[in-house]
């Protein structure tokens, strides 16, 4: 009997502790004990020194229904839809041509959307905004080819920030797109043609359809993270065009409210899992968010 | 306190120290100095190197630096940190008096102090610390104005001249809540402090004509956006309108009429610091005449060693860096709000950036 439980430990329970067990102490440690601290934290008050105290109040969250706060909600919204539509109106073309390109430049054209990856966001972030500043680079050249008399004012725009947000995300369009339509049957588009379906028809009624979910995935991976890059509203909209992730950054440095920070963050997390449940039940594969 | 350098900058800088204390840890035991240590937890860019290797050479201290961006990024370290982790903090005016209310504070040895002399008398005894029984003052400043005169014809005196129309979309400001609302008080003739909830909320209607004159909020290197002509005025600390001005002639420094808002950074010795006896002798080295002269030449803010300030010329007689006395006595310094009132002044903030 004793060495029949031995046995079943030794060949069931110990591989399948070493295998799952780091994982799950992983997750455990890194993902469900700072999520339970933020809820927790949620919930806290603070003190007159501002520190957290551990007493009860939702007042946290009735604060979050205030109409400034609301405001940038909105501002929020607007600026990640707008995003990540222009993510996929740029990145969709974009993406059909490299995929279905039988060019041999086919795998450096998908490496150049890459590489940029390897530079950290923000420096490339403080990139452009001395590249698109009053005496920086755009201005000076076209003002030296006489094209402008005086320089444009392209920084601290709201528009600045769609763009910056747009420039930073727009990898994670291409990736799940190139994954959807590299998989498009050809023979299908064959057919469609055969049929006598025109060009654009084809389009409608056989590729789209069948790059959905490259598009839907592609969309969450644009629109969320769009709600959090406060360093793109800070630098390129000068901060004037805050997200949420500006709000959660101000409560927790100078705004002096972690409890409140930590509210906006729940708020953040469960408009997340509402998106993505929406993207479920859409028919949307979890694999292809890469999570 | 990072009133300049940028947050690329920082991040390199504290890769730089992790490169060097992991170095250091490499080959400590050999390199032991014989009077023990001394770990300093300061602002990022804020006290030269030369000054920090010259006190380790000269009393055989070892100097271990952790820098830090604001001030409330160093109390929260403090906080989780084991107690005397570090020996010496370097706390703005307000937060000295917050850490003292929460016993974060050991008393100095005032007759270890044989420098103190070399102090401005209208920077000792302060309202945050009375008769400096914790805290020692190093370095400060206020908001000034920063005007480029060659765009600005607008005639700029005070706070209350951000608000005309003519400016819109030209100001670069402090990112910087209490900072922005404290001009908009000022500027109406009312306390940084205010919390009179009537005022407050006609300081929130000021603060929203505000709003399409702010092009930028910046406070990494709100000397950039001047310098680089995205922004004709600036609303920024004074050192960083003096580095501009450096740049560009055209920039003039103006001291708002109403009275600036200012600052004090202090050193101060945070509890059951470990090596309490160095930590004394380092803060009296920093008030040596000829250790703030090389401060004096490395930093352009206001230095509060007037023997340091007065052997050197080029720095007293620019007044964007040696705030003039009557300027800063008029100046009113930032003091911590009850958490109702904080919750007003964040709300304002939120309407004003969206």
């Amino acid at each position: 009997m004793i060495s029949m439980t031995k046995k079943r430990f030794r060949e069931k329970t110990l591989p399948a502790a070493i295998m799952v067990g780091p994982v799950t102490l992983w997750l455990i440690l890194l993902v469900a004990v700072p999520l339970i601290y933020i809820l927790v934290m949620s919930f806290c008050s603070i003190d007159e020194f501002y520190n957290v105290t551990f007493h009860f109040t939702v007042d946290n969250y009735k604060h979050l229904a205030d109409a400034s706060y609301i405001k940038i909600y909105v501002q929020s919204l607007v600026i990640a839809l707008l995003t990540t539509v222009i993510c996929i109106l740029v990145a969709y073309p974009f993406t059909y041509i490299i995929a279905r390109t039988k060019s041999r430049f086919k795998s450096l054209l998908y490496m150049l959307v890459i590489i940029p990856f390897w530079t950290n966001s923000l420096i490339r972030i403080y990139g452009w905004k001395s590249f698109l500043g009053t005496s920086g680079w755009l201005n000076s050249v076209l003002m030296k080819l006489h094209i402008i008399s005086q320089p444009l004012d392209l920084l601290f725009k709201q528009g600045t920030t769609v763009f910056g947000m747009v420039y930073c995300l727009f990898p994670f369009m291409v990736l799940p797109l190139y994954t959807a339509i590299g998989k498009l049957d050809s023979t299908l588009l064959e057919a469609s043609s055969d049929l006598g379906a025109k060009g654009w028809k084809t389009f409608l009624t056989v590729v789209l359809p069948l790059t959905a979910s490259g598009i839907f995935s592609g969309c969450i991976m644009v629109f969320i993270p769009c709600l959090g890059y406060f360093f793109v509203s800070n630098i390129l909209g000068g901060g004037n065009s805050d997200v949420i992730g500006n709000l959660i950054e101000r409560q927790f440095k100078s705004g002096n409210n972690w409890p409140l920070g930590a509210a906006l963050s729940i708020i953040l997390i469960v408009i997340t899992l509402v998106l993505v449940k929406l993207y479920q039940k859409t028919g949307g594969d979890m694999d292809s968010l890469g999570v | 306190m990072m009133r300049y350098g940028k947050r690329v900058m920082s991040v390199m800088l504290s890769l730089a120290l992790l490169g060097t204390s992991v170095s250091l840890t490499g080959c400590g035991s050999s390199k032991k100095a014989e009077n023990g240590e001394l770990n300093l937890f300061i602002w990022t860019e804020y006290v030269p190197d030369s000054v920090i290797s010259d006190f380790e050479k000269e009393y055989g201290i070892k100097v271990n630096v952790s820098t830090f961006s604001s001030n409330e990024d160093m109390l929260a370290k403090v906080k989780s940190e084991d107690e005397g982790t570090y020996d010496i903090v370097q706390p703005s005016d307000y937060m000295v008096e917050s850490m003292i209310k929460q016993g974060m504070l050991e008393k100095l040895d005032q007759d270890a102090l044989t420098n103190l002399s070399n102090i401005g008398k209208q920077y000792l005894d302060p309202s945050y610390d009375p008769g400096n029984v914790y805290s020692v003052p190093y370095q400060g400043g206020v908001a000034a104005i920063g005007v480029n005169t060659d765009k600005v014809k607008t005639d700029i005196k005070g706070y209350k001249d951000l608000f005309d129309g003519s400016l819109k979309g030209q100001i670069v400001a402090l990112d910087d809540y209490r900072a922005v609302i404290g001009m908009t008080e000022r500027s109406m003739g009312l306390s940084m402090n205010e919390t009179d909830k009537s005022q407050l909320s006609k300081v929130s209607d000021k603060l929203l004509t505000l709003k399409d004159n702010i092009a930028v909020y910046d406070s990494d290197s709100p000397k950039s956006s001047l310098i680089s002509g995205d922004c004709n005025v600036s609303y920024c600390w004074a050192a960083e309108i003096a580095l501009a001005m450096e740049e560009n002639s055209a920039i003039k420094i103006v001291f708002p009429e109403e009275g600036a808002y200012k600052f004090i950074d202090n050193w101060a010795i945070s509890k059951g610091a470990k090596n309490f006896d160095n930590a004394m002798k380092f803060i009296n080295y920093m008030c040596d005449d000829k250790v703030a002269g090389k401060v004096i030449e490395e930093f352009p803010y206001l230095n509060v060693n007037e023997k340091a300030v007065a052997a050197n010329k080029d720095y007293s007689e620019n007044e964007a860096k040696n705030i003039p006395a009557d300027v800063f006595e008029k100046g009113e310094f930032v003091t911590n709000l009850d958490t109702d009132t904080l919750k007003v002044y964040n709300d304002m903030w939120n309407k004003l950036k969206n």
